[in-house]
C-alpha cells in the first residue's frame, strides 16, 4: 500500500455549499453583487453624522436621478452625502476592484500565490513618490490631484519599469528573476523612503497615513481620473483571461497551447501595473485586498481566470467598501489597518489549507 | 534678530559667544524687537463686513459677514477666540482644546487623524481657524476650501507673530477692539518682564527640557521656545541646527546647564527623576538644585496666556524674581 | 478528436547557438499515424529537435513541414491546434482539479471572449475516458501520484486535439507500472490514427513499444529504423560508448 493509495482512499467526498457554488459561478456572482450593493447603501447611509435614511434616499433620488423631490433636508446633509460619502464609497469600490484584479493578474503571471499587486516594487515606488510629493515645498494641483497622488502614480510605474528592464524583461528571463529583481528594487526604494521619512520632520504623519492607506481624501476630481483607468484596465485584463489560464502550467506549455507568452506577459504586466498605480494614487497602500480576495475566490471556483477575474473584482470591491465603512465608524482609522486585521488571519488560514491541499 | 545670530554663530549656547555683557544685550534685544518688528496695532477704525483677510500663508479670503459659527482647529485659536469674547460663537474644536473650561462643551471635530469632514460639514461653519506648519493637515485645509468654507491658517513661529495672529483672529471675528486691547496688554506685560529680567545680573545657561524619552529633546536654535528662554533671562541651550529635535547627552554635558527647566513636568517628569539619571549629576544645575518644573502649556501655546508663561519661565530661571503683577504659578511636582 | 494523424517532414534542419552546432543536417519524415521514438545519449539534441518540430525554437537552417505546410508560415494558435505537447511534469501554483487541467488543452480552440463551448467540454470528457482516468475525476491534481499526474497531462494533450502528439521524457519519474500504462496508452492512440513522437532515455522501453527508433548523436541523425537495426551492438558501442552487454538483450523485443 503506497502513501498515495492511502490518500486516495481517504479523499473526502465532495459535497456541500462550496461544491454547489463551484458549479454555479453565476450564483456566486449574484451573491457578490448583492453584498456589494448592501455595502454601498450602508456606506452612503452611515457615517459620523447621522442622516435619516429617508433623507439619504431623497437626496440621491434628486441629485442622481433628477426626480423632483422637495427639499426637506439640511443643505449640510446634502453636502455630506454628495460630496463626502458618495465619492468615497465609489472610490472604495473602484480601488477594491483594481487591487483585486491586479492581484489575480500578478498571481497568474508570477505563478505565485503569495504575489500581490505590490510585489514588483510598486509599493515602495509609490510610497517614495508620495513622500517626495509631500516633502517638496510646492503646492500645485493638476486636475484636482495633489502632488503626492501624482508622484505616487509615477513612482509605482517607474518602479515596475525599472524592475522589468533590470531583469532583462521580455526575453526568456523567467518570472522568477523578475520577482527577485522586484524584491531588490523594492528594498532599495524602501531605503529611500526611510530616509525621506527621517528627514520629513512634522510631515511624517502625512507620509505615515499614506503608507497605511486611506480613503479619507476621496473626491470627485480624483475619481474622475482614476475610475476610467482602473475600469478600462480591468476590462482589458479580463479580455485576456485566456492567456492567464494558458500560463498556469508554465511558459513552455503556454507556448504549446498557442499563447504568445512574451507579448501577453508584457501586456498583462503593463495593464496590471497601470491599474495598481491608479489604485495607489487614489488611496495609498491598502494591503491584503489584492492578496486575499483572489485566493478566497479561487478556493470556491478554481483557478479559471475567466471566473476568478470578475468575481474577484466584485468581492474585492465589496470588501473594501465594507472595510472603509468600518474604518469610518471606528473613528477614522486608516482603512489599511482594517483590511490587515481582517485579511491577515484569513491569509494564515489559507496558507495552512494550501499546505495541506485545498480540500473542502 | 541680533541676539539670535550671535548665539547661532557658535552653534550652541555657550557664554563665550557673547560680545556684550548679558544685561545690555537683553536691553538691546528688546529695543531692537520693539523697533523693527511690526507689532500691528489696530489703529484703523473697525470696518463693517464684508472684509478681506490675508492669513499667515498668504491666502486672501473675503468674509461676507461677521462669522457666527466658528470652528477652531487648534487649542491656541480656541483660547484666543474665548479671550476675545467670541467663545459663544464657537461650534467646533479639536480634541485637545482644554482651556478655558467652557471649551470642553464644544463639539470636537478634529483629532490626531485629522479633521472629521462629515462633522465639520454638519456644523455648517462660516469660519474655520486652522493651524499652519502641518498642525492641521494641509490636505484637510485644501478639502475644506474645496467644499467652500473660509479657512484662515495661522502660524506663529515667533513671539511678535503671536500678537499679529491675535489681531488677525480679531479681524476675522469682528472683534478688532478686543484684540487691540489684548495685544496692548500683552506688550505691556512683555515690557514689564523684560525690565525685571534685565535688572538681574546673571544670564544662566538654561536647558529647557522638551522631553527625555527616548532621546533628549531640546529647542532648536531660533525656535519659539529658545526665544522664550532668552526673553525670560536665560541663555538657551539648543540642538545643533534647526532641523534637529534632539541633543546628544555628551553635548549637553559639555554645555553644562546652570538651570534645567522641566518642560515635560505635565507628563510626570520631576526634579527627583533628573537627579537620578546616570551622568546628569555632574551638571551644575543638578549640583546646585536648579532643576525646576514649569507648566509647558502657557510657555508653548501661542495664545493669550503667553505672557503668563513667560513670567513663569522667568521665575523658574531666576527664582528671586517676584513679578507680582502675574498670578502665582500652580505647584507641579510636590517633591521639588 | 482522432482524425488522420499529422505528417511531419524535417528537411535539412540545422540549429546552432553561437558557435555550438546543436543539430545539423537532420532529415526525417514521419508518416501520418506513425509511432516514433528519438533516442540517443545526453546532449545529442533530441529535445532541441523536438523544440524545432513544435515551433518553440526557430532552426538556423532548413525547416519543418506539417502536412506539407511550412511551420514558420503557421500562426502559433494554428500550430497549437495541430500539435499537442505533453509536458513531462508541471508545477501547479494553484490547486486544480483533473478536469480543469484537461480542459486547458482546449485553450487553442477557445474563443478569447466566450470561453469553453459544449463541444469543448465534450472533448474534455472524451479525453478523460480515452486515457482511462475517469476514476480520478474531481481529484486535486497536486494530490495525485506522479504516474497519475502524467496521465492527466496526456489527457490534456488528447483533449487539445492535435493530430501529432509529442512527448519529451514522459516516464522519467514513473514507476514501472505507470511507465507501461503510459506506453500502452500511446500505442492505443496511435492505433486510433494519431502520429506519436516521443523522446525516451529508457532503451528497452523504447525498443519494446516503438516500431521505429531514430538515433541521434552529437546533433546528427545516425540511424533510423526498427529497434533491432538501430540498437545494434556496434551502435551501442559507438554512440553510447558502453559495452553492449550492459544493455539487456534487445533482439528479443521487437516492435509489437
Amino acid at each position: 500500500m503506497t502513501t498515495t493509495d492511502l490518500l486516495r482512499e481517504h479523499a473526502p467526498v465532495r459535497q456541500g455549499t462550496f461544491e454547489a457554488l463551484r458549479h454555479r459561478p453565476v450564483v456566486l456572482g449574484l451573491i457578490g453583487l448583492v453584498t456589494l450593493a448592501v455595502a454601498v447603501v450602508a456606506g452612503i447611509g452611515l457615517g459620523s453624522v447621522f442622516i435619516a435614511p429617508g433623507d439619504t434616499v431623497a437626496i440621491l433620488a434628486r441629485e442622481l436621478l433628477g426626480l423632483p423631490v422637495t427639499e426637506t433636508w439640511a443643505s449640510a446633509h446634502q453636502t455630506i452625502v454628495m460630496e463626502l460619502r458618495l465619492p468615497r464609497v465609489l472610490t472604495a469600490l473602484v480601488v477594491g476592484t483594481g487591487l483585486s484584479v491586479a492581484g489575480v493578474t500578478f498571481q497568474g503571471l508570477l505563478r505565485n500565490p503569495l504575489a500581490d499587486p505590490y510585489v514588483l516594487g510598486t509599493a515602495s515606488g509609490a510610497a517614495l513618490g508620495a513622500a517626495i510629493g509631500v516633502l517638496l515645498p510646492i503646492q500645485i494641483a493638476w486636475l484636482g490631484l495633489g502632488l503626492a497622488n501624482i508622484f505616487a502614480f509615477i513612482g509605482a510605474l517607474a518602479a515596475i519599469a525599472i524592475v522589468y528592464r533590470v531583469a532583462g524583461g521580455g526575453g526568456r528571463s523567467t518570472m522568477t528573476s523578475i520577482l527577485l529583481t522586484g524584491y531588490a528594487v523594492g528594498s532599495m526604494l524602501a531605503a529611500g523612503l526611510s530616509l525621506a521619512m527621517y528627514l520629513s520632520g512634522s510631515q511624517l504623519r502625512q507620509i505615515f497615513f499614506y503608507l497605511l492607506g486611506s480613503l479619507a481624501g476621496s473626491d470627485w476630481q480624483s475619481l474622475a481620473i482614476g475610475l476610467p483607468v482602473i475600469a478600462i484596465g480591468s476590462i482589458l485584463i479580463m479580455s485576456r483571461a485566456r492567456s492567464l489560464n494558458g500560463l498556469l502550467l508554465g511558459d513552455d506549455t503556454a507556448l504549446h497551447l498557442g499563447v504568445d507568452v512574451r507579448r501577453e506577459r508584457a501586456i498583462l504586466l503593463a495593464l496590471a501595473s497601470l491599474v495598481t498605480a491608479a489604485a495607489v494614487a487614489l488611496a495609498g497602500l491598502i494591503g491584503f485586498v489584492g492578496l486575499v480576495v483572489p485566493h478566497v475566490v479561487r478556493l470556491v471556483v478554481g483557478p479559471n481566470a475567466r471566473l476568478v477575474l470578475p468575481l474577484s473584482a466584485i468581492f474585492g470591491a465589496a470588501f473594501l467598501v465594507w472595510a472603509d465603512l468600518g474604518a469610518r465608524i471606528t473613528g477614522e482609522l486608516p482603512v489599511g489597518i482594517i483590511t490587515a486585521v481582517i485579511g491577515a488571519p484569513i491569509f494564515v488560514v489559507l496558507l495552512r489549507r494550501y499546505r495541506t491541499g485545498y480540500q473542502l | 534678530m541680533e541676539v539670535r545670530t550671535v548665539e547661532q554663530a557658535s552653534g550652541r549656547c555657550v557664554s563665550r559667544g557673547f560680545l556684550l555683557a548679558p544685561a545690555t544685550t537683553l536691553a538691546l534685544a528688546i529695543a531692537l524687537i520693539a523697533g523693527t518688528t511690526p507689532w500691528v496695532h489696530a489703529a484703523e477704525a473697525i470696518e463693517a463686513f464684508p472684509r478681506t483677510i490675508v492669513d499667515d500663508e498668504g491666502t486672501t479670503l473675503v468674509l461676507d459677514a461677521q462669522p457666527q459659527r466658528v470652528v477652531s482647529l487648534s487649542p491656541a485659536n480656541t483660547e484666543i477666540a474665548f479671550a476675545l469674547g467670541a467663545g459663544d460663537r464657537l461650534v467646533g474644536r479639536t480634541d485637545w482644546d482644554d482651556y478655558p473650561a467652557a471649551a470642553t462643551a464644544i463639539t470636537p471635530v478634529a483629532s490626531f487623524t485629522g479633521v472629521d469632514m462629515e462633522q465639520l460639514v454638519a456644523l455648517e461653519p462660516d469660519l474655520v481657524l486652522a493651524a499652519g506648519n502641518f498642525f492641521t493637515p494641509p490636505d484637510d485645509i485644501a478639502r475644506m476650501r474645496e467644499l467652500g468654507f473660509p479657512v484662515v491658517v495661522l502660524y506663529a513661529p515667533d513671539i511678535p507673530t503671536v500678537l499679529t495672529d491675535i489681531e488677525l483672529i480679531g479681524a476675522a471675528l469682528g472683534a478688532d477692539e478686543a484684540a487691540a486691547q489684548m495685544t496692548a496688554a500683552m506688550e505691556a506685560q512683555f515690557d514689564a518682564i523684560g525690565e525685571a529680567v534685565s535688572a538681574v545680573e546673571t544670564r544662566p545657561r538654561t536647558f529647557y527640557q522638551v522631553g527625555s524619552e527616548p532621546e533628549i529633546y531640546a529647542p532648536a536654535p531660533g525656535s519659539f521656545v529658545a526665544d522664550m528662554v532668552t526673553f525670560a533671562g536665560g541663555d538657551p541651550i539648543t540642538t545643533a541646527d534647526a532641523a534637529a529635535w534632539s541633543i546628544p547627552l555628551e553635548e549637553l554635558l559639555v554645555a553644562d546647564p546652570e538651570v534645567i527647566i522641566l518642560g515635560d513636568a505635565n507628563y510626570g517628569v520631576c526634579p527627583g527623576d533628573v537627579a537620578a539619571r546616570p551622568g546628569w549629576n555632574d551638571m551644575t544645575a543638578v549640583v546646585t538644585g536648579a532643576v525646576r518644573p514649569v507648566d509647558d502649556v502657557p510657555v508653548t501655546r501661542p495664545g493669550p496666556r503667553l505672557m503668563q508663561g513667560l513670567a513663569a519661565l522667568a521665575r523658574a530661571i531666576h527664582p528671586e524674581l517676584e513679578l507680582a503683577a502675574f498670578p502665582p504659578d500652580p505647584p507641579l511636582c510636590q517633591d521639588g | 478528436m482522432s482524425g488522420p494523424g499529422l505528417r511531419v517532414d524535417v528537411e535539412a534542419l540545422g540549429l546552432r547557438y553561437g558557435r555550438t552546432e546543436v543539430l545539423s543536417g537532420i532529415d526525417l519524415c514521419v508518416e501520418a499515424g506513425e509511432r516514433l521514438c528519438l533516442v540517443g545519449p545526453n546532449g545529442a539534441g533530441k529535445s532541441s529537435l523536438l523544440r524545432c518540430i513544435t515551433g518553440l525554437t526557430e532552426p538556423t537552417s532548413g525547416g519543418v513541414r506539417l502536412d506539407g505546410q511550412r511551420l514558420r508560415d503557421l500562426e502559433r494558435a494554428a500550430i497549437a491546434r495541430s500539435i499537442s505537447v505533453v509536458p513531462s511534469q508541471v508545477d501547479l501554483p494553484f490547486s486544480m482539479r483533473v478536469e480543469e487541467v484537461v480542459r486547458l488543452g482546449r485553450l487553442p480552440h477557445e474563443n478569447p471572449f466566450t470561453g469553453a463551448t459544449p463541444e469543448d467540454l465534450q472533448a474534455v470528457d472524451a479525453a478523460i475516458t480515452r486515457v482511462g482516468i475517469d476514476k480520478l475525476r474531481g481529484r486535486d491534481v497536486q494530490q495525485l501520484s506522479m504516474g497519475e499526474r502524467q496521465l492527466v497531462l496526456v489527457a490534456m494533450a488528447v483533449a487539445q486535439g492535435g493530430r501529432l502528439i509529442v512527448l519529451d521524457e514522459p516516464t522519467v519519474h514513473l514507476d514501472l507500472r505507470h511507465q507501461v500504462e503510459v506506453m500502452t496508452l500511446l500505442t492505443r492512440l496511435s492505433a486510433g490514427g494519431l502520429t506519436v513522437l516521443a523522446v525516451l532515455h529508457d532503451l528497452p522501453l523504447a525498443a519494446h513499444f516503438f516500431p521505429r527508433l531514430v538515433l541521434l548523436d552529437e546533433g546528427r541523425l545516425v540511424a533510423d529504423g526498427a529497434p533491432d537495426e538501430v540498437l545494434s551492438a556496434e551502435r551501442i558501442r559507438d554512440v553510447y560508448r558502453v559495452d553492449p552487454r550492459f544493455v539487456p538483450a534487445l533482439a528479443a523485443s521487437g516492435a509489437p
